[in-house]
């Protein structure tokens, strides 16, 4: 995940550093911003020089320090400079835009383990890392207040969701870093990676897979049921939710800390997004036999790679839900289609067992990207310029001549075309010399597409899209901050004096001290910063795509 | 480049190659960086919509709303004002309890950012670091624990100091009040008289109906 450092603080494009930026602002506060975006910008660094290069005071800059490490966001090594050099932090684009993705995370596992699995999930992203017990005893008192009066959660029931969770990877344990605090730091030496001499030492830190019990749940004594919140003040009962226990009671999983496993997450995107590319592009049973294929191969393919391990058609006869009741010989069938797909979602690999087949991954992804970039150059530049993009795509490299011809296009509109494309980067010329000395004359102009580059380009495009929409979105509310804190205010009466039995005229009183005109102006605002809101997700989900095929591909080469 | 132009009308690259003919009109030369919101010949598809997508709209809203509640949540140091204003008393309406109750797991965390007590959140801090280095080994445990206890009393004056520079007015009223009961000395009403000097004429009369033996004045 974080590959050569220097690769890392290179490969780090402004959108990104942006984009991170005001996710931080909007999650952790300004503070955590400014110190975040140095570090962003300018690799790793140690404390003190934090401290003279943001002007920040030093305990603003421990705390924002401590919460990018709680979150995952930053992590800390012992200095480059050998055993004893001051500490240095780093912090990684990737893991902040994740942020992103959280809704996600949650409305997942919402699907697969229920409204439980839901608040797990979300009370670990909230709080970056927690125990397993304060985990559990959290989300059954958020879950008891829900429930109906004289109802509560039963600890146990929530401790069964997080062991499912973590039996399915959805969740690990945190890796221990070299170099924490309770170690000296001449003993962190160990885990370090040993350098060559030439080289200064460099710590890789170490991903939580490392480490044999990253999946073991640990031995508890917790039982009991959620507590009830007594609401006696509506703004305190919130915050009481909100707090962590107080309470001393240990119970025997102290200094062993749980973290979203994002990967795993992405894996089971990977393989929704394969399942409803074939049920869009073939149908409903198709999609349900990748389904089975891939639920399958889960345990037995590893996350980079190529495609799932071969299974027979015997096995996967076998394996089809029972609400399936097709004949073996249609399942072959169906097979056969999907072999023949130009998607290439599946390919056979061998014919014992009545054919052997996989899930082409990567391909899958690649294909997957690809439509992306031509759905992408459809819904700006038209449908005739998306024929000559994909055309480009398959075709390599095309003289103008060549691409009005396959396209089937008029000359000059075809050129429009081509030029439009060629001026937003789309498309590139590449000269092809017939002589040595590049004579324009006689040189080769051809028109080609390269999808790798091209997915980047877009990458980045829409890492500058969410950017600005959360600025749009933060200059909206600003706009309209006056107008927000009096409804919110208002909204506060009202609540406190339905709470206190009042009469209908009294609250008709307060509701009308918002003027139909300011009731427009928020119910617009709200329109907005739902779209603007909505927006973000949606772009996300191109970013995944994009993103996937881009470390598949790069893995691979 | 090659064929840098040695007439006026020489382009640097072939013409026909790529597809410009003689008499075609060249579009117009940019003369000024391109609109900023040009007007777009194809509209966006309208967002995805339904139930799915409502729901992790509301997720998304509401885990950025909780993330404002938890102590991770770091505000920047409120800017000093010069005069004291009406409507401050007002304006910090959030709860500061919550951050005091964040204790990150130290052991997890490199030595130099340990903090005893985690500052407010409006960063005005009262917190004291443990020093760290190998170098003092041996003495190590003996001057911490005589820093901390020296840094624990300007720390309960500090914050002393603090509260009484928020609640100012409330305390001058409560010290009125309970001025008897306070030791009746000069810091008490920060004036020039002695308290005990001064007979508020309570005892007056007091001894009165017990002893009828002495003639009243």
């Amino acid at each position: 995940m974080y590959g050569a450092r220097g690769a890392d603080v290179g490969g780090m494009t402004l959108q990104e550093v942006r984009l991170c930026g005001l996710l931080l602002r909007e999650h952790f506060g300004e503070v955590v911003e400014k110190v975040g975006k140095h570090l962003l910008r300018s690799g790793a660094l140690n404390l003190r020089t934090i401290i003279n290069e943001t002007g920040l005071p030093l305990d603003l800059v421990k705390k924002c320090l401590c919460v990018l490490v709680q979150h995952g966001a930053c992590v800390f090594s012992s200095g480059r400079k050998g055993p004893g050099s001051p500490t240095e932090y780093l912090t990684s684009c990737n893991r902040i835009l994740r942020i992103l993705r959280y809704p996600r995370y949650i409305y997942t596992a919402k699907t697969l383990y229920g409204d439980t699995g839901e608040l797990i999930i979300e009370e670990l992203l909230q709080r970056g890392h927690m125990t397993m017990s304060s985990t559990v005893k959290t989300v059954a008192d958020r879950l008891t207040q829900n429930m109906e009066e004289g109802r509560s959660m039963e600890y146990s029931e929530v401790s069964s969701a997080f062991s499912n969770l973590v039996e399915t990877h959805f969740l690990q344990r945190c890796p221990p870093q070299p170099g924490a605090g309770g170690k000296d730091k001449t003993t962190a030496a160990p885990t370090d990676n040993p350098a060559t001499p030439a080289a200064p030492a460099k710590t890789t830190p170490q991903t939580a897979e490392s480490f044999p019990d990253c999946y073991k749940v640990p031995h508890m004594t917790l039982s009991g049921r959620g507590k009830r919140q007594l609401s006696t003040e509506e703004g305190e009962d919130q915050r009481n939710a909100k707090k962590p226990r107080l309470d001393t009671a240990t119970h025997g999983d102290e200094g062993i800390y749980w973290q979203v496993n994002y990967e795993r997450f992405h894996l089971h995107f990977r393989d929704q997004a394969i399942i409803s590319a074939v049920a869009n592009k073939l149908d409903q049973t198709s999609s349900e036999i990748v389904r089975t294929m891939l639920r399958m191969s889960e345990v037995t393919t590893s996350p980079t790679a190529h495609c799932t391990k071969p299974l027979s058609s015997n096995e996967i006869f076998r394996s089809l839900p029972s609400s399936y009741n097709i004949a073996r010989p249609i399942l072959d069938q169906y097979l056969t289609l999907l072999v023949d797909d130009p998607m290439e979602f599946v390919g056979k690999a061998g014919e014992s067992g009545g054919g052997m087949y996989v899930v082409n991954l990567h391909r899958a992804l690649a294909n997957l990207a690809r439509a992306t970039l031509e759905s992408v150059v459809q819904e700006r530049f038209g449908s005739r310029s998306a024929r000559i993009f994909r055309l480009l795509l398959r075709k390599r490299h095309l003289e103008q001549k060549q691409v009005e011809d396959f396209a089937m296009i008029p000359a000059k509109e075809a050129k429009d075309m081509l030029y439009t494309l060629l001026s937003e980067n789309l498309v590139q010329l590449q000269e092809i010399p017939k002589t040595p000395d590049y004579a324009p004359s006689r040189t080769f102009y051809l028109y080609t597409v390269n999808q790798l580059p091209t997915a980047r380009m877009l990458l980045q495009n829409c890492h500058k899209t969410v950017a600005n929409l959360i600025e749009r979105r933060l200059f909206e509310t600003k706009e309209s901050k006056r107008l927000l804190e009096k409804s919110q205010r208002i909204e506060a009466i009202l609540a406190s004096l339905q709470a206190s039995g009042a009469e209908p005229e009294q609250l008709q009183e307060v509701e009308e001290m918002i003027t139909a005109p300011e009731k427009q102006q928020l119910d617009s605002l709200k329109l907005h910063i739902n779209k603007l809101d909505s927006a973000e997700n949606q772009v996300d989900e191109t970013i995944f795509l994009l993103e996937s095929y881009i470390t598949g591909t790069a893995s691979s080469t | 480049m090659a064929g840098r132009g040695r007439g006026r009308r020489m382009m640097s690259f072939s013409v026909d190659a790529v597809g410009i003919n003689r008499g075609d009109t060249l579009p117009p030369t940019i003369q000024q960086p391109t609109p900023a919101y040009p007007a777009m010949e194809n509209k966006p598809l309208p967002l995805a919509a339904g139930e799915e997508a409502e729901y992790m709209l509301a997720l998304k809203q509401e885990f950025r709303g909780a993330m404002r509640s938890l102590p991770c949540f770091i505000q920047p140091a409120a800017p000093h004002r010069d005069v004291e204003r009406y409507s401050d008393k007002y304006h910090s309406s959030e709860p500061t309890d919550s951050l005091i109750t964040w204790t990150p797991d130290w052991r997890s965390l490199p030595r130099e950012l340990r903090v005893a007590r985690l500052p407010r959140r409006d960063g005005v801090s009262v917190s004291r670091s443990v020093p760290s280095g190998q170098i003092r080994q041996v003495k190590e445990k003996e001057e911490i624990l005589l820093k901390l206890e020296s840094l624990e009393q300007k720390e309960q004056q500090g914050s002393s100091e603090e509260e009484e520079g928020e609640e100012k007015k409330k305390q001058e009223e409560e010290e009125a009040e309970g001025e008897e009961e306070y030791d009746e000395e000069e810091f008490g009403e920060e004036t020039d008289y002695i308290m005990s000097y001064f007979d508020n004429g309570e005892e007056f009369g007091g001894d009165s109906d017990e002893n009828m033996d002495e003639a009243v004045y």
